[in-house]
């Protein structure tokens, strides 16, 4: 792990949350993703001082109303939640007991609730008719390319019928059944986190950790009103694409020794923490990891706009989206296929297929203008 | 708004609080000396609620001497149901105007007064947000949620520099590990069994929260009040979460097989179709009474063991002012011994 302190510089790393862990499922194909989460850069400040600050983070409009939606749904003892619960999964009346993990007793470091959160699922996994339903500010830890990185989901994990379920509590309105794709898939992706950290806490617990469901009840406000509604998501595509890059990360060995050895992102921070490396090297030194550039990443990664920046630069397809960019598989960049279409580039091996049908688009369009 | 019975101009204060001419002579020098106290550690909130308190302390000593009677006495401050139905409780003070005060009703009640109403009509530990909400409902009082923010820290400080000078305290529920529980506000006189909050008592605290408020609701229809929409509405959204106390019941059970209470009898009653609120069919009193008590019947036996072990302990291992506002120093310690 020398290597990945290295590319970091003397600074500690950054931890990981929920979030963070989800983005890199999100993309897994990008290297300088990998390599960065592994070695736990700062992104952030990276991305602000080669020019490109991302206007990052959630509105605090977005997360205001998130946590009074939480709330609600948590009220006395999550009684919305139970009523849910009891709807969806037909929990039975005398199941109602709640144990707020979050309350050690004055002291809130990481550790403390961490091992009270492992004591009481130790403690429900054992006993399956005396311990607690419902667990409200668990403290999940997963372990990340050899840092571990505390996870607290915002969420509840409960007990039924000697399973645990993780309970998602999202603001974004199901309107008539339907909610919009893009958050389902998000809250999926970090509820998968969730799911992931659980069992992995009750693997080490000497526990079966498919005692966890792989089925999160995820909450959300119905239709117009705020009124909570559940729904079960099944999130085991997100669990297999999670661990594939969790693994990945573990094995990021294989893509940094490939790295050139003098390479490191650090910012050479000054006393004040300004940065004071030069940008065109640090630049040279982001561009000489791979990076593979989605419209995607602008909601999830802080290099977002250096990315982009670099992809229109270069041409890429990879700016129009991921499916033109698999449509367009073997034609790296906009000038390339603009090429082929009109006839001007000779179509090279394996280019034939693709450079027959964009002639065919090219003579569609010049029929219809 | 009602009349008052009773003596006039002197019952305005500090209702379910009953205090001599001793008494509140004993009282104006304590929060002299408290104000003094607030002043000089610069709290000024916390100075400016002892003043008011203050204030109104003097004033209850100016009419307690002119009208030479012991100021009113309410019931047994513990009974839960300080005198609604009657002409006796909070509710009426705004009835009484002199002269010299024409502010708005809730503003006259110290605000540690006006949520001990709500408490006191609970019955069990309720969260700021629940408070507000019950005052707003049954009380018409104007308590905002931020009002509460510092309150309990407030009382915390006032039993330290003298404890026990105040009839009661507001003050914190006991979690199992005996540190005060995150939000929780309880009155200092219920017994530790009724404070204490073990893994069952939020549901059953809950279920009891909502048989009062719809035990409150059937008394003010008893005694020939209408309801206010504002409790109905209260009474709907705590019915919401019971089973079978809200009018379509039939969404409850699927699968679940709970039927704890008739469908029939959720949606019969002639009296049921009559209520609706806001357009919407509301909960029945009665109704949501005998569903909560059905759920709580399954959790008592648990709960209640649960609650004696914790309040057994409690009584062991804390001192009088940890027993009240929570054991966080003995955690703290007892962590640091096991290190």
């Amino acid at each position: 792990m020398d290597r990945l302190d290295r590319l970091r510089g003397p600074v500690p790393p950054r931890p990981h949350d929920a979030r963070a862990i989800a983005a890199l499922a999100a993309n897994p194909g990008c290297a300088r993703r990998a390599v960065l989460d592994a070695a736990g850069v700062d992104k952030d400040a990276t991305a602000a001082h080669l020019g490109y600050p991302a206007p990052f983070g959630q509105s605090p409009f977005a997360i205001t109303r998130g946590n009074a939606f939480e709330s609600l749904v948590k009220e006395s003892g999550c009684a919305e939640l139970l009523r849910l619960l009891r709807e969806l999964l037909g929990l039975p009346i005398p199941l109602a007991a709640y144990t707020d993990l979050g309350d050690v007793g004055g002291n809130p470091s990481a550790q403390v609730r961490h091992s009270h959160t492992r004591k009481l699922l130790d403690k429900a996994a054992r006993d399956s008719d005396d311990a607690g339903t419902l667990y409200d500010h668990p403290l999940l830890r997963l372990e990340i390319a050899g840092h571990s990185a505390y996870l607290e989901p915002d969420v509840v994990a409960f007990r039924l019928g000697g399973r645990f379920h993780i309970v998602e509590i999202k603001s974004f309105a199901v309107v008539d059944g339907q909610a919009e794709p893009d958050k389902v898939a998000a809250a999926a992706r970090q509820a998968a986190v969730y799911v992931l950290a659980l069992m992995n806490t009750l693997e080490e617990l000497g526990h079966d950790p498919r005692r966890v469901s792989h089925e999160v009840v995820l909450v959300c406000p119905e239709n117009f009103a705020n009124r909570p509604a559940a729904t079960l998501v099944d999130v085991r595509p997100q669990l297999a694409v999670l661990r594939r890059q969790l693994a990945r990360m573990a094995r990021v060995g294989a893509i940094v020794d490939e790295l050139p050895p003098e390479l490191t992102f650090d910012l050479a921070p000054d006393a004040d923490g300004v940065p004071t490396r030069p940008v065109a090297e640090l630049r040279e030194a982001v561009r000489g990891v791979d990076a593979r550039y989605a419209p995607d990443c602008l909601s999830t990664c802080d290099l977002c706009f250096f990315c982009r920046d670099e992809a229109s630069a270069e041409g890429s397809t990879d700016l129009l989206g991921r499916q033109v960019r698999d449509a367009l598989g073997g034609v790296a960049t906009v000038t390339e296929a603009l090429g082929l279409a009109d006839g001007s580039l000779t179509p090279g091996e394996g280019q034939e297929e693709i450079a027959r049908l964009l002639r065919l688009a090219d003579r569609i369009y010049a029929e219809v203008g | 708004m009602l009349e008052i019975s009773g003596t006039p101009g002197n019952c305005w204060y500090a209702p379910g609080v009953s205090e001599t001419l001793d008494d509140l002579e004993e009282r104006i020098n304590a929060l002299r000396r408290e104000i003094r106290q607030a002043v000089r550690a610069r709290e000024s909130v916390l100075a400016r609620s002892l003043r008011a308190e203050l204030r109104s302390a003097e004033r209850a000593w100016d009419q307690a001497l002119a009208v030479h009677e012991p100021v009113y006495e309410p019931g047994d401050e513990t009974g839960g149901e300080p005198g609604h139905g009657t002409a006796h409780g909070p509710g009426r003070e705004s009835a009484h105007e002199r002269g010299d005060r024409h502010e708005a009703p809730g503003s006259l009640v110290p605000v540690r007064e006006q949520v001990h109403q709500a408490l006191t009509l609970l019955g069990v530990p309720a969260a700021a947000k629940m408070i507000v909400a019950v005052h707003a409902a049954l009380r018409a009082g104007s308590l905002k949620g931020a009002q509460l923010a510092s309150l309990r820290r407030d009382e915390e400080r006032s039993f330290r520099t003298s404890p026990f000078a105040r009839p009661y305290y507001l003050c914190a529920a006991l979690t199992d590990r005996l540190s005060a529980s995150r939000g929780l506000l309880a009155v200092s006189t219920w017994p530790l069994e009724q404070r204490v909050v073990g893994p069952l008592s939020p549901r059953v605290d809950f279920l009891t929260t909502a048989i009062r408020v719809a035990e409150h609701i059937m008394r003010m229809v008893g005694a020939g009040e209408q309801a206010p929409p504002s409790a109905q509405r209260l009474l709907s959204r705590l019915a919401h979460n019971i089973p079978g106390a809200a009018p379509e019941t039939g969404r409850y059970g699927r699968g679940a097989g709970l039927h704890l209470v008739d469908a029939g009898t959720a949606r019969g009653g002639p009296e049921a179709g009559a209520l609706v609120v806001d357009g919407f069919p509301g909960s029945d009193p009665a109704t949501v009474v005998k569903a909560a008590r059905a759920e709580l019947e399954v959790h008592a036996a648990a709960d209640t063991a649960a609650r004696a072990e914790i309040a057994g302990r409690a009584r062991d291992r804390l001192q009088d002012a940890e027993r009240l506002f929570g054991g966080t120093v003995l955690g703290l310690a007892r962590k640091e011994a096991s290190r």
